[in-house]
């Protein structure tokens, strides 16, 4: 059971996230959205055929480690990504 | 030099109109001779703002298709020297203007010795957009601290700017400060780091706008009105001339400094 001290934590505000945070976070993605003009579904696929190219030269590590961001600065985007690298693949010369 | 400012925003609501209104009877006490046109054909709304709706005799499609001359369409507010309206037709919808007619309008009213031309633009990104922005030398962008206005400014600022004109300025409308004290409204610096442009000023929401709009007073003329003092910060602003932003921090209160003596807020409560 929460304390009362948590109770009136809570009936207080501090504990909760603004909702200003929201508001910004959903504008940023809005805007990426807006400017890159793909769907979900598009990035999606644009994120798999990336991995598929990576997988021929190294072994990577699937699931949630590999990360796809597009961020926005200054009016301009960006495709920031980070996929964990297992191993080179052993190549002959 | 005469200047030709349109005040857009791309959402509709957002107070272009007030905003719009305000600045051109600053303008006008500042001393310049100031014409306010209402490019918003068919749903004409500047006039009831300005409180001149009951002196209208002809429009700016009668001015365009020639029917009346600019001077007889034009309307001269009595209480300030220099400021004059130019309303919309309210029979005729948005196809009966041209971009080419409105450079030639905004080009005859810098020949008659106007210091600035204020356009009043439309919501939406169609003709009346597309009209509004065509004389203009400058633009201003109205949005409020939300998710769908700033959307909107956001790709208005992109159409601005593909159409040549320099980088527009910012107006933040509907600020509440105590919302943003308590982090439930996007402060000046969230707004200005996502439509990355100059800011040229802040208006608080308040009350002084419904009574002002209910009385067709701009609010710009109430020196004591806190609303009519950001307006006139803007107008200064407009000019050229430097002002400082007045600080809009809250002060903590009661209930927020009682939260920190107890503990409960590690970092203060703003």
């Amino acid at each position: 059971m929460r304390s009362l001290f948590q109770r009136l934590h809570d009936a207080l505000g501090t504990s909760q996230k603004s909702s200003k945070d929201d508001a910004k976070q959903r504008l940023k993605f809005l805007l990426i959205h807006d400017q890159v003009d793909l769907t979900p579904a598009q990035l999606d696929q644009m994120k798999n055929e990336i991995l598929e190219v990576i997988t021929k030269y190294v072994e990577i590590e699937q699931g949630d480690d590999v990360e796809f961001k597009l961020n926005r600065e200054e009016g301009c985007i960006s495709l920031v990504s980070s996929v964990p690298v297992r191993k080179v693949h052993a190549r002959a010369i | 030099m005469a200047e030709c400012i349109v005040i857009t925003s791309g959402k509709g609501g957002v107070g272009k109109t007030t905003t719009s209104a305000n600045l051109a009877a600053g303008l006008a006490l500042a001393g310049n001779k100031v014409a306010v046109v209402d490019a918003d054909i068919g749903l004409r709304n500047l006039d009831v703002i300005l409180g001149l709706e009951n002196r209208i005799v002809y429009d700016l499609v009668q001015v365009i298709e020639g029917e009346c001359k600019l001077r007889q369409a034009l309307i001269r507010d009595k209480r300030v020297d220099g400021l004059f309206l130019l309303p919309a037709a309210q029979t005729r919808d948005k196809t009966a203007v041209t971009p080419d007619d409105m450079r030639r309008l905004v080009a005859d009213m810098k020949e008659d010795g106007f210091d600035y031309i204020i356009i009043d633009c439309p919501a939406g990104i169609e003709n009346g957009f597309k009209n509004s922005i065509a004389g203009a030398d400058r633009a201003i962008i109205v949005t409020t601290p939300e998710v769908s206005a700033i959307r909107d400014a956001d790709r208005i600022i992109g159409l601005v700017e593909a159409h040549e004109l320099p980088e527009p300025e910012l107006i933040l409308n509907r600020y509440r400060k105590h919302l943003v004290a308590r982090g439930d409204m996007m402060n000046k610096d969230d707004v200005l780091e996502i439509l990355a442009i100059p800011l040229l000023g802040i208006v608080p929401d308040h009350q002084d706008i419904i009574t002002s709009a209910n009385r067709g007073q701009p609010i710009v003329f109430d020196e004591r009105s806190i609303v009519g003092q950001a307006y006139r910060r803007i107008v200064d602003r407009t000019m050229g001339i430097e002002v400082p932003f007045p600080n809009l921090d809250v002060d903590p209160g009661v209930w927020a400094t009682m939260k920190r003596w107890m503990g409960l807020s590690a970092q203060g409560a703003y």
